[in-house]
C-alpha cells in the first residue's frame, strides 16, 4: 500500500511536459492495440519498442521497473500460471500435472493474456508516474467535465490512506485487545463488527460537516469554474492525440475486419 | 437599517421536537464586531448556520421569522448565491479541509476556483489573505501535514479569501495556543475595522473583552443579555444561568463578597483584574 | 435522464463517496487479514447506491474499483464495469423499495449477485478465456476440464461465489445505515429509500448483523466442504 496515494514522480522531461490528455490518449491507445491488434505478438512487441522507450523518454525507467516488477509482473505472472495450467485449449500436450493438461496452445495463449495485462498496467502505471492527479484534472475540468468529479477523484486519494492508516491502527488495537487475528473461526467473523464499526461510522459522521465546509466555499456555484494552474495544450499535443486516436481505430477495424 | 437584522427567528430540526432557535432578534451593525456567548446547547452554532444559510438551506426543518444581511432575505435566496456575501468558518479544522487540493496555496484558491475568479486576480488575493493570516510560509506545504491550530488559520484563510461582507465564525481558534489566538483576534479586529462584520462564538471571554464591540449571550436559543462586552461578561445573570465566566471575573466576585475588591465593576481580563486589586 | 441522474449527486453525494470508497478498501483489506470466505469489498458501494441512487452507485463502484486496481491489485481494474453495475443495481432495488427491512434486503443481496455474475461472465470469457486470477478460477478451470462448455463454467463458478458475498454485502451497509442517526441521513438525496419497516431502526439492525453471521458461518461451512471433498 503506497503512503499517499499518488505515483507521481517529478521530473522535467518530454514526456512530463506533455498536456496530460495527450497521455491519457496515449495509455489508452497503448493498451486498445495490445489488446485488439491482430497479431500474435503485438503485446510483446509494444512492450518493448513503446513502453520501455516511454520509460527511458519519461526519464522515470528506474522507478517504473522497480513498480512494474513489485506490481505487475506478480500479477500477469500468476495469470499465466492459472491460464497456463487451466485452459483446456490444444491436444499437444507437454506434461501432465495431476488432472491438468499443460498444452502448447494453452502455453501460448497464457503468455498472450499475460502480456496483454502487462501493457495493460505498465502503460497506466507510466501514466500516473509522469502525471500529478491535480493537472489532469484540472485540464479535464476545463474541458468541461464537472468540478464534482475532480474533488471526488482527488478526495478520494488523499482520503484513503488515511482510513487505511485508521484501519491498520483498528487491526492493531483489537489484536492487543486479545481479538487475535490468528484465533478461531468463531472469533475472527465475531470480531468483525468491532473492527469495523468505528472506522465507518467515524467517517460517516464526518460527512456532513465536510459537505458544509465545502459548499461555503462555493462548492455548488452555478459560476464556471476557474482554475489556478494553467495546463498548456500546445498545437503539437492535439495532432498527436489524432494520429492516436487514427490508430486505435485502425486497430479496431483490421480485428473485426479480419474475424 | 441594520446590516444583520434577525426578526423573530424560531427553528426546529427536521425530526426534533423542540425548537433549537426560539424568537431570536439580533441586530448588527456594518463593520460591527460581535461575539456570541452561552452555555453548551445554547443554539450558537444553530445561529451560525442561519447566518450563513445553512440553516434552513441546507438542513431543511421549519423555520419562522426573517434573516436579511446587507438587505437581502434568505428565504428568497439560495445557498450558492448566499454564501456569496456570508463566510463561515468552525471549529473543526480537520473537516473544513477540502481533500481536493494538494497544497495549502491551492486549497485557499478553491473557493476561488468555485466562484470564477480569473487566474490572476485569483492568485494575489490568495497572496494577500495568506499575509493577512501570518501563513505564508505554509504555501507549499500539504493541509494535512499541519497541526491543528495551523489548520484553523488555513480554514480561517480560505473564507476570508472569498472577501464576505457578513464573516461568521464558530470557535475559529478552539486549537491555537493563546499566541496563535491573540493574532488571530487582531487579524479579525482588523477586517472589523476595514468594514467586515463579524459575528463570532467563543468561550475565550478574556479576548472578547479585549476585541469584540459588543457581546450577545444566548440560552436556550434565545438572547438573554446584549450588551457591552465587559457589562454581559461580568453581569450577574451569566452566573445564574450556567454560563462559563473568566476566571478573573469569577476570582474578583469572590474577593468583592469579602470586601477585598474595591471597584463597583468587575474585571474580564488579566490587566483589568491586576489593575483592580492593586489600587 | 439527464434530471434523474443529477437527483442522486447533492454535496453530501460528493463528500460519501470518497468516505465510501475508503469503506470498500479498508473492510475489503480487513476482511483479507481476518481471512474470511467472502470479499466485502462493495458496502461502501451499496451505502451510496441507498442513500443517494443507482447512478450514483455506479460512479462509486467504477471509481472504487479503478483506485483499488492502481493501488492495490493491477489485475483488478478490467472489472470495473461489474463493480459500476453492483451500485447500479443495488441503487435500483433500493429505488423499489428493497431497502426497507431486513428480508427485502436480502433479495437485494440476491439481486445484485445474479447481476455481478451475469456483467462478470463476458469480461472473464473475452479478455481471460474464462480463467482469472482470481482464486474461484479453481473451481472454473475444475469445471472445464470435467468437460463444462466455458460459458456455463464460468457462470456456474460466479453462481457459486457471488450471492453469499453480496447478500451479507447489502445486509451490512443496512445495518450500518440502520444505525447512523436519522439527522445524519436526512442530508442524502434519498433518506426515504432507507426508512425502517417492520419494527425499528435498531431492530432491523440487530436482525442484519444476526443474518451476517449465520451467511458467513454458512460460507465457511460450504468452502470447507468443497474443499475437503
Amino acid at each position: 500500500m503506497h503512503e499517499r496515494l499518488s505515483f507521481h514522480i517529478k521530473r522535467d522531461s518530454f514526456i512530463h511536459n506533455l498536456n496530460p490528455l495527450t497521455k491519457l490518449v496515449l495509455t489508452l491507445t497503448l493498451i486498445l492495440i495490445a489488446f485488439t491488434f491482430p497479431w500474435y505478438w503485438t503485446p510483446h512487441l509494444l512492450v518493448l519498442v513503446a513502453i520501455i522507450p516511454l520509460s527511458l523518454l519519461g526519464k522515470v525507467f528506474r522507478e517504473f521497473s522497480v513498480t512494474a516488477l513489485r506490481l505487475i509482473l506478480p500479477a500477469a505472472g500468476f495469470l499465466f500460471l492459472m491460464q497456463a495450467f487451466f485452459q483446456p485449449v490444444g491436444s499437444d500436450v507437454i506434461f501432465k500435472f495431476y488432472f491438468l493438461d499443460v498444452t502448447q496452445e494453452s502455453l501460448m495463449f497464457a503468455f498472450r493474456n499475460a502480456m496483454r495485462v502487462f501493457v495493460m498496467v505498465s502503460a497506466f502505471t507510466l501514466f500516473l508516474v509522469t502525471t500529478h492527479p491535480s493537472e489532469l484534472m484540472s485540464d479535464l475540468t476545463r474541458r468541461g467535465l464537472p468540478g464534482q468529479f475532480s474533488y471526488v477523484i482527488i478526495s478520494t486519494l488523499q482520503i484513503l490512506p488515511q482510513i487505511i492508516a485508521k484501519s491498520q491502527t483498528i487491526i492493531a488495537a483489537q489484536r492487543s485487545r486479545g481479538l487475535d487475528t490468528e484465533s478461531s473461526f468463531f472469533k475472527r467473523a465475531g470480531s468483525l463488527i468491532p473492527l469495523v464499526g468505528p472506522l465507518v461510522f467515524g467517517s460517516l459522521m464526518e460527512v456532513e460537516e465536510r459537505a458544509i465546509a465545502i459548499e461555503a466555499r462555493g462548492f455548488t456555484s452555478k459560476q464556471t469554474k476557474t482554475s489556478l494552474h494553467e495546463i498548456p495544450d500546445p498545437s503539437f499535443d492535439q495532432m498527436l492525440r489524432w494520429v492516436l486516436v487514427a490508430l486505435i481505430i485502425l486497430s479496431i477495424a483490421l480485428n473485426l475486419w479480419l474475424s | 437599517m441594520a446590516f444583520v437584522n434577525l426578526q423573530n427567528v424560531t427553528y426546529k430540526y427536521p425530526l426534533t421536537k423542540a425548537p433549537v432557535l426560539q424568537n431570536v432578534n439580533l441586530q448588527v451593525d456594518e463593520g460591527e464586531f460581535v461575539s456570541i456567548v452561552g452555555p453548551n446547547g445554547a443554539g450558537k452554532s444553530t445561529l451560525c448556520y442561519a447566518l450563513a444559510g445553512f440553516v434552513p438551506h441546507f438542513f431543511k426543518g421549519e423555520i419562522s421569522g426573517s434573516i436579511e444581511v446587507d438587505g437581502k432575505e434568505s428565504s428568497k435566496s439560495t445557498l450558492d448565491e448566499w454564501v456569496l456575501n456570508v463566510g463561515l468558518a468552525f471549529q473543526n479544522p480537520f473537516n473544513q479541509i477540502s481533500g481536493a487540493k494538494y497544497t495549502v496555496f491551492e486549497e485557499i484558491a478553491f473557493g476561488l476556483e468555485n466562484i470564477g475568479v480569473p487566474r490572476e486576480e485569483m492568485k494575489s488575493r490568495v497572496e494577500d489573505a495568506m499575509a493577512l493570516t501570518g501563513i505564508r510560509d505554509l504555501a507549499d506545504r500539504s493541509p494535512y501535514s499541519l497541526s491543528g491550530g495551523q489548520q484553523q488559520r488555513v480554514a480561517l484563510t480560505s473564507i476570508l479569501v472569498m472577501r464576505p461582507k457578513l464573516l461568521v465564525l464558530d470557535e475559529p481558534t478552539s486549537q491555537m495556543d493563546p499566541i496563535g489566538t491573540r493574532e488571530v483576534f487582531g487579524t479579525i479586529r482588523k477586517m472589523a475595522e476595514e468594514g467586515m462584520t463579524v459575528v463570532l462564538v467563543e468561550h475565550k471571554m478574556e479576548w472578547i473583552a479585549k476585541f469584540a464591540d459588543r457581546v450577545i449571550a444566548l440560552k436556550d436559543g434565545s438572547v438573554l443579555l446584549e450588551g457591552k462586552p465587559n457589562e454581559v461578561l461580568t453581569s450577574d445573570l451569566l452566573v445564574e444561568n450556567g454560563f462559563g465566566i473568566s476566571r478573573y471575573t469569577s476570582t474578583a466576585r469572590e474577593a468583592k463578597k469579602q470586601g477585598i475588591w474595591k471597584k463597583e465593576s468587575l474585571p474580564v481580563t488579566l490587566d483589568e483584574a491586576a489593575e483592580g486589586f492593586t489600587k | 435522464m439527464l434530471e434523474k441522474i443529477k437527483n442522486n449527486f447533492n454535496t453530501q453525494t460528493w463528500v460519501l463517496i470518497p468516505i465510501a470508497i475508503g469503506i470498500n478498501i479498508a473492510v475489503g483489506q480487513i476482511v483479507l487479514v481476518l481471512k474470511l470466505p467472502v470479499f466485502l469489498d462493495s458496502i461502501g458501494t451499496v451505502m451510496v447506491a441507498a442513500l443517494c441512487g443507482p447512478w450514483a452507485g455506479a460512479l462509486t463502484g467504477a471509481l472504487s474499483n479503478v483506485i483499488w486496481g492502481i493501488a492495490i491489485d493491477p489485475g483488478a481494474l478490467p472489472w470495473w464495469p461489474v463493480a459500476a453495475m453492483i451500485g447500479y443495481m443495488a441503487g435500483r432495488m433500493a429505488q423499489w423499495g428493497f431497502f426497507k427491512s431486513w428480508w427485502k434486503v436480502v433479495v437485494t443481496g440476491f439481486v445484485v449477485a445474479l447481476t455481478a455474475a451475469i456483467v462478470s461472465t463476458p469480461i472473464a470469457v473475452y479478455l481471460f478465456g474464462g480463467i482469472t486470477a482470481s482464486g474461484s478460477s479453481f473451481i472454473t478451470a475444475y469445471l472445464l476440464q470435467t468437460g463444462q462448455g466455458i460459458w456455463s463454467a464460468v457462470v456456474s463458478t460466479s453462481f457459486l461465489t457471488e450471492p453469499v458475498d453480496k447478500i451479507t454485502t447489502a445486509m451490512i451497509a443496512f445495518a450500518i445505515i440502520q444505525g447512523l442517526p436519522k439527522r445524519t441521513i436526512g442530508g442524502y438525496p434519498k433518506p426515504e429509500q432507507v426508512e425502517a419497516e417492520g419494527g425499528t431502526n435498531k431492530n432491523q439492525m440487530y436482525i442484519a448483523i444476526g443474518v451476517v453471521v449465520v451467511l458467513v458461518l454458512f460460507a465457511a461451512f460450504m468452502l470447507r466442504n468443497i474443499l475437503g471433498g
